[in-house]
């Protein structure tokens, strides 16, 4: 219960801060940090357009994708307290049910009979479709680990004691990094400043979404960042009393925020045809975390 | 702590199959070079100090910074490209790295013997398999000396599992080492680089005995 508060909250303040960094980094004074929720409160009020050609699933997609990513929120754990839901295998749930929205997200871009929609859709399919058993083997390996299934108990009875644990998390940090940077569309993978419909991925696929509908997309990724965040703060918390857990929380958040942004200033976007290695990459990273867990589990000599 | 290092060492090797360029490539040997320098420290503590000394200064004198740094040397001498030019993508590269990783793993996961470090046996044997792997899928000559290297790497980090027991396996490898610079002397004195208008392999399946 308490983590849905938690990420709520810093949903509000992640992307603000995000673009604050860009800007601060190129030398700018840039938006405040709430602009991006007024932005998203602006198109809230007013009413969505939709194509002749488009059916019933581009008017319900948005509406989806944003539930799933609700419904994956309210399984992330924090610390001791469980999320709202939390049942055995949840990280599966967790992890399908954001593909589902993806899912509905890619058919309501294929609908809209637009090409460059259907490419940038077959470019998110792709890179989820990659990102996804880096996920799966660095949870199974945690699963593996701790003797438990479900988010909150492995995170509870994590905990980082030798250097290889040490090692383990660092590497866990950086791939959990990465996949939310893959499943946001953020900037190694995909740059969301670019003008350019052969270049984009994410922007391609909302690019007919409009009003209403482009404010449930938005707030949809400013919450997924948040989850991902409250994941990675996840990792260290398990023991951790609340009165320092909490601040944590925050802090965790926060450098992830301004990591993010520093990313985004000083990368150049990979080439489209580097982005499936680079994903690929993240699997073997994870397939080496699960082989340490075997080596802490001495199953291995 | 040891194995902290090993599982770097491995996914410098990941980093290995999708580098792009050259110099990317000269780096990794260098950050190589540092790691075992580190695994040497750690591992090699009931050996003779002097020996130890040698073997630590061989590892950061000629892994870490003279080959690599010779290496960066020759290809702005001889002009060689920067690209790696493989003959597979490099994502395919990729998940052939990954799956020799994986097979040695399931390998060593087969042997039933007590002696044997097992953590040291996997970083060692994918080692010398992805640097064969280099060796097989680059088109330069450069490349096929830096694929050595990095097989060299892998036999130096195998005989660091015995070296306590037998230091003079280590020696040998050392000994190998200093082959390989040997042989990367070979390319800067007959200047290949510019002999060859281009250093593609290819050009030597021309030759031919009358």
């Amino acid at each position: 219960m308490l983590s849905l508060f938690l990420i709520v909250i810093a949903a509000f303040f992640f992307t603000g801060i995000v673009v604050r960094t860009k800007s601060l980094a190129s030398g700018r004074k840039g938006p405040g940090i709430m602009q991006p929720i007024k932005d998203v409160i602006r198109l809230f009020k007013k009413g969505a357009v939709y194509s002749k050609t488009s059916s019933i699933i581009f008017q319900i997609a948005p509406t989806i994708y944003f539930s799933s990513v609700v419904m994956a929120m309210l399984v992330v754990p924090f610390g001791q307290s469980k999320g709202l839901i939390s049942f055995n295998c949840d990280f599966i749930f967790f992890a399908y049910v954001l593909a589902l929205g993806k899912f509905f997200s890619i058919i309501s871009a294929l609908d809209t009979g637009s090409s460059f929609e259907g490419m940038g859709a077959s470019r998110e399919a792709l890179y989820s479709m990659f990102a996804e058993p880096a996920l799966f083997i660095l949870m199974g390996s945690f699963a593996l680990l701790t003797g438990y299934t479900s988010f909150q108990e492995i995170f509870a009875a994590l905990h980082i004691g030798s250097y290889l644990s040490y090692a383990l998390a660092t590497l866990a940090t950086f791939v959990l990094v990465m996949i939310a940077m893959i499943e946001n569309s953020r900037m190694p993978i995909d740059d969301p400043k670019t003008h350019l419909e052969l270049t984009m991925i994410h922007e391609v696929m909302i690019l007919d979404n409009s009003g209403f509908d482009l404010g449930l997309l938005l707030s949809a990724g400013y919450l997924k960042f948040a989850i991902y965040g409250a994941l990675i703060v996840n990792l260290f918390v398990g023991m951790v009393d609340y009165q320092y857990a909490i601040p944590l929380f925050f802090i965790i958040q926060f450098l992830m925020a301004v990591v993010v942004g520093l990313i985004e200033s000083f990368m150049a976007r990979f080439r489209m045809n580097h982005n499936a290695q680079f994903i690929v990459a993240l699997t073997s990273v994870s397939l080496l975390i699960f082989f340490g867990a075997i080596l802490i589990l001495g199953k291995f000599n | 702590m040891i194995d902290v290092l090993l599982i770097v060492f491995i996914i410098t090797l990941f980093y290995l199959s999708i580098a792009n360029r050259l110099l990317s490539y000269t780096k990794v040997l260098a950050v190589q070079g540092v790691l075992l320098f580190f695994v040497v420290f750690l591992q090699l503590n009931e050996i003779n100090t002097l020996n130890l000394v040698l073997i630590m200064l061989e590892t950061i004198v000629f892994k870490a910074v003279a080959v690599p740094m010779f290496l960066a040397y020759l290809l702005r001498r001889n002009n060689i490209t920067r690209e790696a030019e493989p003959y597979l993508p490099n994502f395919v590269s990729l998940l052939i790295t990954t799956a020799i990783v994986i097979a040695t793993i399931l390998l060593s996961n087969s042997i039933k013997d007590t002696h044997l470090d097992k953590m040291f046996f996997v970083v060692a044997l994918s080692t010398i398999f992805s640097g064969l792997y280099i060796i097989a899928s680059r088109r330069k000559i450069i490349t096929h000396v830096m694929g050595y290297m990095i097989i060299e790497n892998g036999v130096f980090v195998l005989s660091l599992a015995v070296g306590n027991e037998m230091p003079h396996l280590v020696n040998l490898g050392i000994m190998l080492d200093i082959f390989a610079s040997v042989l990367i002397l070979g390319i800067f004195l007959n200047k290949i680089g510019d002999v060859f208008k281009d250093v593609d392999v290819e050009q030597l399946t021309n030759l031919k005995d009358y």
